[in-house]
């Protein structure tokens, strides 16, 4: 039968068909191709030799302090040969978050994770990590001293609803940076920082400078980070404010969680402090990177944490700079304390030993090591007593500064709903009454109004 | 053999009859890439987001609650929602006339014999593919009010400085000019498509006529390029209404949300809230808007210029 196809092949339609009949086998090879590429993709992970276990630990840690952390693995490893960390590097916090939440989605979470604790709730609620008590009270635990050995601050932080889900890695908080050699040259002979609210503000005017009488100064005595409400360095801006409110006495949050407090008296006058500052030395035209500008001469305090000591030690060399508390509020001393917190997936298929390197990090001997390299504080206070770490303070006075500050160093009472949409109303209200020029105590309410409102609708869903 | 000469004879016949089936199972089988790809981060999402606007979710949970129409009751009854679609008005009504008029203008003035042609259309085109957080980085140093370009320039013109990206109603004006630079490259090079395919012998028939400039732009180009100017009109105002990536970089919504627009607004209740419910339902009124200014559109110009849109 066969002659009959190739006699047939001279008519153009069957030609076409032939043609066709070709593409067809070759669609096939096309389409199989494909899902073997598709499959090659979905497959699982080899089995790794010698049963070398791989521990995935993601984080977003600021660029300065990757060779700690390298050195820190380093040390890991070699202590461990049957493990290797795989640290994987997230630009921002944000983006880290949003790649959690695919991964876990799509069941390929990380080990190790650091987090932000503002999305402590959701990934709880979510049933995605440990609650830490796991494998505190398991054999390789941690004793009850060792627990208490970890500032309350930042112990608070790590819980939710009065349960550990994660463990700090390391502790930071804020404190003002100035150059003392301005200071000096404003009529301040003794060179230090301003101590209280007010000299705060009269720091900031004398240390402003117009050089070429433009009726704008051209250094600015001292830099408020006033940035977009939903923009990326909101978050920023309210973490250096909410030291301010509780200087002043006040509160974010009620401690039943019922409505925000940020818009009290204390809050209107730290906004106040903040607005005066800002119209004052006009900083609605100051548009650059603080550091970058303290750097060059164009700005003489700031606020900023210890993570950028390493990087500062070197940039700053020709500069006559130093870190100081903030200043004393009307009501008392405060700062606020931050870190970097981990938590472990339950999507881990070594939880253990993902607990084991977790538990190690906060060995003091290490935080030790790992606080001398990378800037961050010491978790635990007993870090203080190691010889080799006194000895560090001592000859680092900045760095000094941030530890004796822990003492004062207050975390924010926990906000288990809303935290993302309160901490975002709180930048307007700073955005409005800045750079916006409105009220301080109107664009509280406004936004505390707003916020009460979230509230409100987490508690009616949850009755 | 019997058998086997029917089998043959059926296929024949399979193929006569079949022909547009088994050519449509190729067409798929080649398609079949593009296809899954479509279905899985296009069709999948659509009908997804649809499904997740009556509930609450908040991505990290596998349990979603249902909640009705309750997204929408709530978009429609804040305040900042109203802002922003009206911030969205501003740009796109800032942007479009503004985009379409310089496109037109320079698809003209290139369209004639000029010295560096060529290059001219190259440069114009250029801010089309560079990237948009690149040029938005550019501009934001461009805007600067202490070492900006552009107050540099206004300095010397005698114009006072204008802090740009700080004063809610100048971010807006930074925002729209930057957004025409973007795009209007895309649009000069439609129009000068649609300017070569006017014939010449009208132009000629005119200029016998002793018609002038005006009178030949008025009543030949005008016209003749009217499906050209309804098609440009119809998706610089789809693409306007979704800007997102130069507002992100350029101003993050800010002064004061002045230049929040629908896109960010969606984009920050889905990713920085995680409120997937409440954004979804954001994304499908903004649809609904945006088709039924895209109908009322396509009706009014049915109607003037006698433009049939298939």
């Amino acid at each position: 039968m066969q002659f009959k196809n190739i006699g047939n092949q001279h008519s153009p339609q069957k030609c076409a068909n032939v043609f066709t009949a070709n593409l067809r086998g070759l669609s096939k090879y096309f389409l199989l191709s494909f899902c073997l590429l598709l499959f090659i993709g979905c497959g699982k992970k080899e089995a790794t030799k010698d049963d070398k276990i791989t521990i995935t630990f993601w984080h977003s840690f600021v660029a300065s302090t990757i060779p700690a952390l390298e050195d820190l693995i380093e040390q890991y490893e070699t202590e461990n040969p049957n493990v290797t960390i795989k640290a994987q590097y997230v630009p921002t916090g944000d983006a880290l978050i949003q790649k959690l939440i695919t991964a876990i989605q799509s069941k390929t979470a990380p080990d190790i994770s650091w987090i932000h604790s503002d999305f402590l709730a959701d990934l709880v609620d979510a049933d995605a990590i440990y609650e830490m008590d796991h494998f505190i009270k398991s054999n390789n635990g941690l004793s009850k001293s060792e627990i208490e050995d970890i500032y309350p601050a930042l112990l608070q932080y790590s819980s939710l609803r009065g349960k550990i889900y994660c463990i700090p890695m390391e502790a930071t908080n804020l404190a003002l940076i100035y150059n003392v050699d301005m200071v000096k040259e404003a009529g301040y002979q003794d060179g230090r920082a301003p101590s209280n609210w007010e000299e705060l503000e009269e720091y900031a005017v004398k240390l402003s400078k117009d050089f070429n009488n433009d009726g704008k100064f051209d250094r600015i005595g001292f830099f408020l980070p006033i940035f977009p409400a939903a923009g990326p360095l909101s978050g920023w801006m309210v973490w250096q404010w909410i030291p301010y409110l509780w200087q002043a006495g006040g509160y974010i949050i009620a401690e039943d969680q019922s409505k925000v407090l940020y818009n009290s008296e204390a809050g209107v006058k730290a906004l106040t402090l903040w607005k005066n500052i800002y119209d004052k030395l006009n900083l609605r035209t100051f548009t650059t990177d603080y550091d970058v500008s303290f750097a060059s001469k164009l700005v003489a305090m700031a606020m900023d944490g210890p993570w950028n000591l390493p990087r500062f030690n070197r940039m700053l060399k020709n500069l006559n700079w130093s870190f100081a508390p903030l200043p004393k509020g009307p009501v008392k001393q405060a700062t606020i304390c931050g870190g970097e917190y981990l938590v472990i997936f339950k999507q881990s298929e070594h939880p253990d030993e993902a607990w084991s390197f977790v538990k190690w990090i906060i060995r003091p001997d290490i935080q030790a090591r790992w606080a001398m390299k990378s800037g961050y504080l010491p978790v635990r206070r007993s870090v203080s007593e190691i010889p080799e770490f006194k000895k560090y303070l001592m000859e680092n006075p900045n760095f000094k500064v941030f530890v004796d500050q822990m003492e004062v160093a207050q975390i924010q009472r926990s906000m288990d709903y809303g935290a993302l949409q309160i901490t975002r109303h709180m930048a307007e209200a700073i955005e409005e009454a800045t750079l916006g020029g409105g009220d301080p105590k109107a664009s509280l309410d406004k936004a505390a109004a707003k916020s009460n409102k979230v509230l409100q609708s987490y508690w009616q869903n949850a009755k | 053999m019997l058998n086997k000469s029917t089998r043959v004879k059926k296929t024949i016949i399979n193929r006569r009859d079949g022909n547009g089936k088994k050519n449509i199972l190729t067409a798929l089988g080649f398609l079949s890439p593009t296809l899954v790809i479509f279905c899985a981060f296009v069709l999948f999402p659509v009908f997804f987001s649809f499904y997740l606007s009556f509930h609450k979710w908040n991505m990290f949970s596998s349990g979603r609650e249902f909640l009705g129409l309750e997204n929408y009751r709530r978009l429609f009854s804040d305040p900042e929602f109203w802002m922003v679609l009206k911030n969205t008005f501003i740009y796109t009504l800032g942007t479009v006339p503004l985009n379409m008029v310089i496109a037109l203008l320079t698809a003209i003035i290139l369209n004639r014999r000029i010295a560096g042609k060529r290059f001219l259309r190259t440069a114009i085109f250029t801010p089309v593919v560079i990237s948009p957080v690149a040029a938005a980085l550019i501009w934001r140093w461009i805007y600067d009010p202490n070492f900006g370009l552009l107050n540099y320039l206004m300095d010397l013109v005698g114009l006072p400085s204008v802090n740009w990206l700080n004063e809610p109603k100048a971010a807006m004006v930074a925002l729209i000019i930057m957004g025409v630079w973007k795009t209007f490259g895309t649009n000069m090079v439609l129009f000068s498509a649609g300017l070569q395919g006017i014939p010449d012998h009208y132009y000629e028939a005119a200029e016998i006529d002793g018609a002038g400039w005006w009178s030949k732009f008025w009543n030949i180009t005008m016209p003749m390029l009217s499906p050209t100017t309804f098609f440009i009109m119809i998706m610089s105002m789809i693409s306007s209404f979704q800007v997102f990536d130069i507002v992100y970089v350029l101003t993050s919504g800010g002064p004061l949300g002045a230049t929040k627009v629908m896109v960010f607004y969606i984009y920050e209740n889905a990713f920085k809230f995680f409120e997937m419910g409440y954004a979804s339902a954001a994304a499908y009124v903004f649809f609904a808007i945006l088709a039924v200014l895209t109908v009322l559109q396509v009706k009014f110009m049915q109607t003037r210029a006698g433009y049939e849109a298939v």
